[in-house]
């Protein structure tokens, strides 16, 4: 299942980063940042991407990191996404091998615009989150008698577009890139 | 063995009639003795597919009462076998009775091909002709009655004949019936096409088993291209060198 | 949206001479159902996977009013505000009150077809509020007021100058590009801009599950999801038929969409709305309303015949695959909604009076039912359409194409029983079809022979018919 997810995902033009544990994830979070000239981000503060404890990670690496609560409201963290964060960083629920999909469940940790307006999205995902198939993350996200979460988002590798001459390329208007970094 | 009686349908009858004598040449070779029914006309195909139901009734009735009584039917013509299996009980809908001898009709009734490799279980069927072949389906044998295969064989078994492949083989010719008076144009650029595939192909001829694709690609040949040959399978299959 | 259906014709001829669309329709015939078929081997049924998603179209449409009823129900339970319009101005009045009493100036808009069924763009530019269109191909075809080209690719028949062009003239792009990732790019700086400050998303809406009230969005781009993060109001709006019973069934049809529309086995997002924001979210719209259009549709909705039209999934594989639409493009079909699909729904919508080419530019050739994830038989649709029509016209009428019409058919008829008539029928008309004056006469004239002989050479009868070589062959064994 690894070996597929991460197989469909280059696919797509997205990149995988297996480490065995958090405190490399934060080295190679490091390195990514480092590569692409990463200074700032807006993280998420779902339970996958916690233990990551990305506010340490940021004051150490001299990196800005923000997220939903350093915000006042809505305009001010919009202004954050669109306009200065290079990165976005999340957590994500589920890994599907199916396609090498990113399932997210939005909600008060898991604001929508971290993985959609900057031009790079970060995910950290959990090897124990992997499942074969949507149907598995669907059915533990909709069974049950609560209400459903108010947003869902599937993502499979980077924004894209073939408007133009049938000629298709990445980065339309989500992000270009899609990282991934897959702790074992 | 059961008696052949030939459907020929109007097109060929009026326009073709080449269809019709290769046809007879082609199973007499095969030592069959096919008769003929000389009431019939027209299976109904072109009141049927511009809505004319009330008409295309009667023309079913005739058909019926002229082909029931005979053991097989075959036609050169995959569309009019269409209209005879698939179009008349369904026609005949508000008369059970007539769409039940329709259904009987029916079930006898083949397209020349599926008749040659399915039923007389023949590829060979002692045709010869030095060239090469690019064959094109036509959309009613192809979609509705599942015939694809036995038109290659067919036309494979041919003595020193060479069947090609023809790029998009399968997309339509653009006759439709009315389409093509209706719609001249695009009826003009879809023929346009299929014919540059052929000439594309580098092959001698351009096989159909439809007399409506025949008239079609052959009158836009003589036109365009008039050195380019177009012929009926059963033209084919009849050949001898 | 103007509606042209009437023009067929003329706008078929037009668009025939245009080499540069022509390349792109070749394009969409010859690699696209490629594609398509490798995308569908990732079932491990591709058969069994289309007559799936058919049977789950057909058991929507006949379940219809139940299924959306129950998703009415929870997406309010969800939070949600359903609105059910009757009609373009109903929906359209609705969704401009929205904006109007939440004093919203603009809106960014997700590729949504209904929306230019109801000419939702038109109805706000009114009430003086812009509706920008986000996705790739709808801005372009929005920044040069055209009709979409194709469901899936609506700018894909523009030259690159042109949009270069006017991307300077009004969207900002300082320096001219002919490279598409450039001017993607440009276009990328212009909408995010209006992204970022956008008050109401307004998009379509791909399938709405009744089971849990949910609706789900499809796309490569991007645009659907800020549209429904990034402002307070989201609206989206869809026709009935966009129900579905349950996330399993939705999951499937998602899957097959995909492959269908553009080979993909997934979209780069899917989103899937239940409600809107929960209380403390800092980003996802805070109101969600839900249009819910008819326009129509349960008018025909009791004829069983007609509602198969309903099972459409939108995905355009019909479009790639017929052989008049990729002669031709989506223009001449007049209206939001081209190809074979459109032929099927335009007429039920707009009648049979205004759109009878629709039904009759059809050569019945069965390619785009084969392949139909719905299951629906178009080319038996059409016909149907045909037999209708030939029903409504009174049978004595002087219209000249009437006329010819019921000759045409009347007379037909005696000869087709009447063999004898047939003969005689074939004997007057043989000189017609060989001698030279009347061959050349024929073809000035108006008529079926002046158009066969555009192209072609005159169909000439035999000397001597089957019927008359059958009296020589009979005995020559």
């Amino acid at each position: 299942m690894i070996k597929k997810f991460i197989e469909e995902v280059i696919l797509q033009t997205g990149q995988v980063h297996q480490v065995q544990d958090y405190s490399t994830a934060g080295e190679i979070l490091a390195q990514i940042a480092a590569d692409h000239q990463l200074k700032s981000m807006v993280a998420s503060t779902d339970e996958v991407i916690r233990p990551l404890k990305i506010m340490e990670w940021a004051n150490k690496k001299g990196i800005e990191v923000k997220t939903a609560d350093n915000f006042k409201d809505r305009a001010s963290f919009k202004d954050y996404a669109f306009g200065q964060a290079d990165a976005g960083i999340t957590g994500v629920n589920y890994g599907i091998s199916e396609s090498g999909t990113l399932c997210l469940v939005h909600d008060i940790n898991q604001p929508r615009l971290a993985s959609i307006a900057p031009l790079f999205h970060i995910a950290i995902l959990t090897a124990d989150r992997l499942v074969p198939e949507y149907e598995q993350a669907v059915e533990n996200i909709y069974t049950g008698s609560s209400t459903p979460p108010s947003q869902v988002s599937f993502i499979t590798g980077p924004s894209m577009t073939g408007d133009i001459k049938a000629q298709s390329f990445k980065g339309m208007h989500g992000p270009k890139h899609l990282i991934i970094i897959l702790i074992e | 063995m059961k008696t052949i009686s030939m459907f020929i349908p109007c097109l060929a009858d009026l326009f073709l009639p080449r269809i019709g004598e290769a046809t007879v040449t082609l199973l007499r070779r095969l030592g069959l003795d096919p008769i003929y029914h000389d009431a019939q006309t027209c299976c109904g195909q072109p009141a049927i597919s511009s809505g004319h139901m009330d008409s295309a009734v009667k023309a079913a009735k005739h058909f019926i009462q002229i082909f029931e009584h005979d053991e097989i039917i075959i036609c050169p013509s995959g569309s009019c076998v269409h209209t005879v299996k698939h179009q008349y009980p369904d026609l005949l809908k508000k008369e059970p009775e007539w769409a039940h001898r329709a259904r009987r009709v029916g079930a006898k009734t083949y397209e020349l091909s599926q008749f040659l490799v399915d039923i007389l279980g023949t590829k060979d069927v002692g045709a010869s002709f030095s060239g090469s072949a690019v064959y094109h389906e036509s959309c009613k044998n192809l979609r509705r009655l599942g015939i694809s295969d036995q038109p290659r064989k067919l036309i494979d078994a041919v003595k020193n004949t060479e069947l090609l492949p023809l790029k998009e083989a399968d997309v339509c010719c653009g006759f439709g019936g009315e389409f093509s008076i209706r719609f001249p144009d695009i009826s003009e650029a879809i023929v346009a096409q299929k014919v540059q595939h052929f000439i594309n192909s580098e092959a001698d001829i351009l096989v159909l088993s439809e007399p409506g694709c025949l008239l079609n690609v052959d009158g836009y040949l003589q036109r365009h291209h008039p050195e380019k040959k177009a012929m009926h399978l059963a033209e084919l299959l009849s050949h001898t060198e | 949206m103007e509606i042209n259906t009437h023009r067929f014709t003329e706008t078929a001829k037009k668009e025939l001479k245009n080499e540069y669309s022509r390349v792109f329709l070749d394009i969409f015939r010859q690699h696209f159902p490629v594609l398509r078929k490798k995308a569908m081997a990732s079932f491990p049924n591709p058969d069994k996977a289309l007559e799936k998603s058919a049977a789950i179209r057909a058991d929507v449409v006949a379940r219809l009013p139940e299924l959306l009823n129950q998703f009415e129900k929870n997406a309010i339970r969800n939070g949600a505000k359903v609105f059910r319009a009757k009609d373009a101005k109903a929906a359209n009045e609705f969704i401009v009150n929205l904006a109007k009493q939440r004093g919203v100036t603009y809106v960014t808009k997700g590729k949504s077809m209904v929306t230019e069924e109801i000419g939702l763009n038109q109805a706000l530019e009114e009430n003086g509020i812009k509706a920008f269109e986000s996705d790739l191909g709808e801005f372009i075809t929005q920044l040069l007021d055209r009709p979409p080209f194709h469901i899936v690719g609506p700018a894909m028949n523009i030259p690159v100058e042109e949009i270069s062009d006017i991307f300077q003239k009004k969207a900002g792009m300082k320096d001219p590009t002919l490279d598409p990732v450039e001017l993607g790019q440009a276009a990328r700086v212009y909408l995010r801009n209006k992204f970022h400050h956008v008050e109401m998303g307004i998009t379509g809406v791909n399938m709405a599950v009744a089971e849990t009230g949910t609706i789900i969005n499809v796309e490569n781009e991007g645009n659907i999801r800020m549209s429904k993060s990034s402002p307070k109001t989201q609206v989206s709006v869809m026709t009935l038929e966009k129900v579905v019973e349950n996330m399993a069934d939705a999951l499937h049809l998602v899957r097959v969409l995909c492959r269908s529309c553009t080979g993909q086995k997934l979209s780069a997002y899917v989103s899937m709305d239940s409600g809107p924001k929960k209380e403390n979210e800092i980003d996802g719209p805070e109101e969600l309303f839900i249009v819910i259009v008819d326009n129509g549709r349960w008018n025909f909705y009791d004829d069983s015949q007609s509602r198969e039209a309903l099972k459409c999934i939108r995905c355009g594989t019909c479009l790639n695959i017929c052989p008049v639409y990729t002669k031709v493009g989506g223009y001449p079909y007049g209206w939001a909604y081209s190809g074979p699909m459109g032929q099927v729904l335009t007429p039920l919508l707009l009648g049979l009076d205004r759109t009878k080419d629709l039904y009759h530019a059809c050569t019945q050739c069965g390619a785009c039912s084969e392949v139909c994830p719905g299951g629906i038989d178009h080319p038996k649709m059409l016909h149907e359409f045909r037999i209708r029509q030939t029903r409504i016209r009174p049978r004595i009428s002087f219209k000249k194409n009437d006329i010819i019409d019921f000759f045409e058919f009347a007379l037909w008829e005696k000869m087709v029983v009447h063999p004898s008539l047939w003969k005689l029928g074939v004997t007057m008309s043989r000189s017609a079809t060989r001698q030279k004056n009347a061959v050349r006469m024929l073809k000035k004239t108006n008529g079926p022979v002046k158009n066969w002989t555009q192209s072609r050479t005159m169909p000439q009868i035999a000397r001597k018919t089957f019927h008359e070589r059958w009296n020589e062959l009979r005995d020559k064994k």
